[in-house]
């Protein structure tokens, strides 16, 4: 019997927004939007991975990039460099990537860095299909080739289509990928929207993966409710999964957007759903006070931050949050 | 290889087939029952825009020596799939095999896509009615795109030798255009798959089994694999990347490779000894074959002239004697 339902809620301390990406120049890549943030540590910054966008092209269409941008070590707020090139190019003719890397996850593996990203293209019935790509720096995570030219983790019997939003992690040896799979396109205001559910997959390489084929995290908001970023950490003895959810209509108000929930687990297939510990949630006027969504939760010099996403789902940037309980989580 | 040609078999004009299809009877494959033969074929219906089409799956029960049609198929043998999965607009081909009591079907899903006209993936479906009617085992695919083949997989053929499945199927490498202003054409291989229990597989992802004849771009599709004369027989359809729809020259052919250990192929597609006749129904165009016990007879399906759009020949086959 766990007596976890009564421990403490988190208590984050918000730092404000730390990269707009409005205020970048000279990137016509990089436009609008700093997506879903992975963080890479290095000895003098935090490298924090982001997808954006360029402007849409005529037909109001829009093509994903994924890059990062350099945070000063000492003070996590100050921007040091912001990355010249994406990270990755979009994929060949008909692809899975030929339109879209959205969003990246990050792990050094060896002596290089691996990434696993969601590669995009685009379908006549619904708009979209996702699957998820893995790709290698030998430059630190500058930049990145892929493994190939098709998807590490494609859609399957029971995950048809819509697999997205990786993050890897590797825990006592084994890699493990917690994402997201479509179960359902729902049609609203005429407009087909996926339904999808935070699911897992573990390997022995990375490269081969085997799908638990379950859902991890029940619904609470109803029953066509969609999560996204399932962002796991190891802390004081077991493991701990932040991620976000919404309404499936009208997702893009105050009322239906995005929230970040909470749920923790002994061994990464049992979850427990409890929101109310979470600690964090949309501010009353500024850029996180309409939604909050995509956290990252990551550790260095003693201090648990969270980065995650304000109003537009990141299209003006993506914030901090420095967690002020918990001091039993500084420690690895 | 000996072949005696029986013609065109099967008309799909000649039947009234479920789903409203009136034109094409494509991909042949074979189920055998006690007194006859039931074939398997994709046929086609048109959209309501009247310019594309969707495929479904459809049979013919025919006599042992494929010489007359005994019924066709009264209904739908496989209900559309849901929006969005990777056989929404169709079916084609399917491979059907008896398993535990059941009769399985590979199927090849095809989903429309903007930049180029279509993905395909393999789906497995299941019929406990003797193959009248067949379920999904779920939404998604049982085969689809992997690191060194990133789309169109499909075409499954399986049987089970040596105490495992084995599965040859097509697996897309590339899209590329004739010129600027044409649509991407695809270039596909034939892979070789195994599996424990026909569901999960083990693919060696990007391994091309036969060599090109037409160069790196020749378009490989379609393998079946038949067991007689002590040794395996598989046959195939190849053809250019451009200009296949309308110029002969370029359009399928059947090839052909022979195998002791389904490991190692010898391609010798004149060694099959196929022929035409110029003006005949298959004389243009030869594709989609597949191979077949019919009464301990093997047997040649195939189609003709505008990929199976006027239906299904056969043809028995026998080794010459040494």
């Amino acid at each position: 019997m766990s007596n976890n339902g009564t421990k403490p809620p988190f208590l984050w301390e918000k730092l404000g927004k730390v990269f707009d990406p409005s205020r970048v120049t000279g990137r016509d890549w990089l436009r609008e939007f700093a997506q879903a943030p992975a963080t890479l540590i290095f000895d003098d910054f935090v490298r924090v991975y982001f997808s954006c966008r360029p402007p849409a092209d005529a037909t109001g269409q829009y093509v994903s990039y994924s890059a990062f941008v350099d945070l000063d070590r000492k003070d996590l707020t100050q921007v040091l460099r912001v990355a010249e090139h994406p990270i990755l190019p979009l994929g060949e003719l008909g692809t899975f990537d030929e339109f879209g890397t959205y969003p990246v996850s990050i792990i050094r593996h060896e002596d290089k860095v691996r990434a696993y990203y969601a590669g995009w293209t685009r379908c006549v019935s619904v708009p979209f299909n996702v699957a998820i790509g893995c790709a290698e720096s030998t430059d630190d995570g500058a930049t990145f080739q892929k493994l190939g030219s098709g998807p590490v983790v494609p859609y399957s019997l029971d995950e048809p289509f819509v697999m997205s939003g990786p993050k890897i992690r590797r825990f006592d040896g084994t890699w493990y990928l917690f994402y997201i799979a479509g179960k359902s396109w729902k049609i609203v205001k005429g407009r087909p929207e996926p339904v999808y559910r935070i699911r897992m997959a573990s390997s022995r390489d990375g490269i081969t993966w085997s799908k638990l084929g379950k859902d991890l995290i029940n619904t609470v908001v109803e029953d066509d409710e969609a999560q996204a970023s399932p962002d796991v950490f190891w802390a004081d003895g077991q493991y701990h999964m932040f991620f976000c959810y919404r309404y499936s209509e009208d997702y893009r108000s105050h009322a239906n957007g995005y929230r970040i929930g909470y749920a923790y687990s002994d061994n990464l297939q049992d979850w427990t759903r409890v929101d109310d510990r979470v600690g964090i949630t949309v501010s009353p006027t500024g850029w996180d006070s309409e939604m909050i969504s995509y956290p990252h939760v990551f550790r260095v010099d003693g201090q648990v931050y969270m980065a995650y996403l304000g109003n537009g789902v990141g299209r003006e940037g993506f914030g901090l949050a420095r967690l002020a309980s918990h001091p039993e989580w500084a420690a690895p | 290889m000996i072949i005696r040609k029986l013609g065109k078999v099967f008309d799909p004009a000649d039947h009234t087939l479920p789903d409203n299809c009136r034109e094409f009877a494509q991909s042949p494959q074979a189920l055998e029952f006690e007194d006859f033969t039931r074939v398997y074929f994709c046929t086609r219906s048109v959209d309501p825009d009247g310019k594309t089409f969707r495929s479904h799956v459809s049979f013919a029960d025919m006599e042992k020596d494929f010489s007359s049609v005994r019924r066709v198929a009264p209904k739908t043998v496989l209900p559309a799939g849901d929006l969005g999965t990777f056989d929404e607009h169709g079916v084609f081909p399917i491979n059907v095999i008896r398993n535990e009591g059941q009769v399985w079907g590979y199927t090849c899903g095809w989903n429309r896509r903007v930049s180029v006209a279509v993905d395909t993936a393999v789906g497995l479906v299941v019929s406990d009615d003797d193959g009248e009617t067949f379920r999904r085992i779920g939404p998604g695919p049982i085969l689809g795109p992997s690191l060194h083949e990133p789309f169109l997989v499909g075409d499954a053929f399986v049987i089970r030798a040596m105490g495992v499945f084995h599965m040859w199927y097509m697996f897309g490498q590339r899209w590329k255009r004739e010129n600027d202003t044409s649509q991407p054409d695809r270039v596909y291989k034939i892979g070789h798959a195994v599996s424990q229990d026909g569901i999960g597989w083990t693919k060696e992802d990007g391994v091309q089994i036969l060599p090109d004849r037409l160069g790196s771009d020749e378009c490989q599709a379609l393998p079946s694999v038949l067991h007689f004369g002590e040794r395996y027989h598989m046959v195939f359809c190849y053809r250019d990347v451009h200009g296949f729809r309308t110029d002969p020259g370029k359009g399928y052919r059947i090839g052909y490779a022979q195998s002791d250990d389904l490991v190692t192929w010898n391609r010798d597609d004149a060694a099959l000894g196929f022929e035409t006749e110029p003006g005949a129904w298959d004389a243009e165009m030869q594709c989609y074959p597949h191979l077949t016990l019919s009464s301990g007879e093997p047997y040649l399906l195939y189609n003709g002239n505008a990929f199976g759009r006027y239906g299904f020949g056969a043809a028995k086959l026998s080794l010459p004697e040494c």
